[in-house]
């Protein structure tokens, strides 16, 4: 899933106090997964802002909505009428979602509540974790199954390096060595030979480094 | 209109009994009670739309710590209620409106003495 943590209260008041009419709008998939932006996520943030509003003198009108997906236009067709009546919207989708309904309802502001972080899992309730880096070139079948894309810092491809101690990364002490994990997979494995391999060069023009990713299947096009 | 009370969020197994056993039950008129199953029911956004409904204040009453039935309800409870006071010192508001306590059943006393610092609170 695509992850996201709400920006901080005062940010976000900031950016819809001037707005008027203001309409949260909910995601039901990714980040009501992550708790971040759903239903409970939309309810709380606009039981908070009114709450600022009527202390600090705003009028600021506040609707609540939240749809399945902003990110695939089928979904709009709900809440159409109220984005219209809006002044802005203020997305908790992830930043797809913010920018899909932007691009949907022209003239219509759309701000983000939220900071998109990275495609993770959850670990256990309040914590996720990034396994997926959108290189557009998987390595997973050279690796046991753990991505040193995402999971190593430095993406290192013939790892590790010397920054690692006891199994964790140097960045930041809770987070595990992504080569640790390689190795300690691909002996499990009984692979670890296939990891005395120099992998070449990789090609990141599949990811950010080739510009604004685009899918073109014509087997699939109406 | 009549004026808003505040809502004590209280605990099946613990609050609400000492609630029903209190020697003055005109004191319960101080507050809104709503029964909740295990204080591990309580959610943010229930607490904050009391507030935003008008109550003057939200009182969040569970077991005693280490003794709840579903054994974490209680804790849980409290990060939410500290998670719900973050977000009112955020929005500009007085921590102090959401409160919590922990009584076992047989506290009534205890529970007394909350419900009068109300009463004396509201004269």
């Amino acid at each position: 899933m695509i992850t996201a943590v709400q920006k901080p209260f005062e940010e976000i008041y900031r950016m819809v106090e001037a707005s008027g009419k203001l309409l949260i709008l909910g995601c039901g998939t990714c980040v009501t997964v992550c708790m971040a932006g759903g239903e409970k996520e939309v309810g709380i943030l606009a039981s908070t802002l009114r709450l600022a509003c009527r202390e600090r003198g705003s009028s600021l009108e506040i609707e609540e909505a939240t749809i399945e997906r902003q990110c695939d236009r089928e979904f709009f067709d709900p809440v159409k009428a109220q984005v219209l009546g809006a002044d802005a919207v203020l997305s908790m989708a992830c930043g797809v979602g913010v920018q899909f309904c932007s691009e949907l309802f022209e003239g219509k502001r759309v701000l983000p509540a939220l900071n998109t972080r990275f495609y993770g899992t959850t670990v256990q309730q309040g914590l996720w974790s990034e396994r997926c880096a959108g290189c557009g070139t998987c390595v997973l079948d050279r690796f046991g199954g753990v991505c040193p894309v995402a999971r190593c810092a430095k993406s290192l491809l013939n790892g590790p390096c010397g920054g690692a101690q006891d199994g964790k990364c140097e960045v930041d002490k809770e987070i595990d060595c992504g080569w640790q994990l390689i190795y300690d997979r691909m002996s499990a494995l009984g692979l670890l030979d296939s990891l005395m391999e120099i992998q070449p060069v990789k090609d990141w023009s599949t990811g950010r480094d080739g510009g604004p990713g685009r899918i073109r299947r014509q087997d699939v096009e109406l | 209109m009549e004026k808003k009370k505040i809502v004590a969020f209280c605990c099946e197994n613990s609050s609400l009994k000492a609630a029903e056993a209190l020697s003055d039950p005109s004191l319960l008129e101080a507050v809104e009670i709503v029964a909740l199953p295990c204080l591990g029911k309580i959610e943010i956004g229930l607490v904050l739309k009391c507030l935003e409904k008008g109550h003057p204040g939200v009182l969040v009453l569970g077991c005693p710590l280490d003794n709840c039935q579903y054994l974490r309800g209680n804790y849980r409870a409290v990060k939410r209620v500290e998670r719900v006071r973050q977000l009112l010192g955020e929005a500009g508001l007085d921590e102090s409106r959401v409160r919590m306590d922990f009584l076992s059943s047989l506290d009534s006393h205890r529970l007394a003495e909350i419900l009068q610092g109300i009463k004396r609170s509201e004269a």
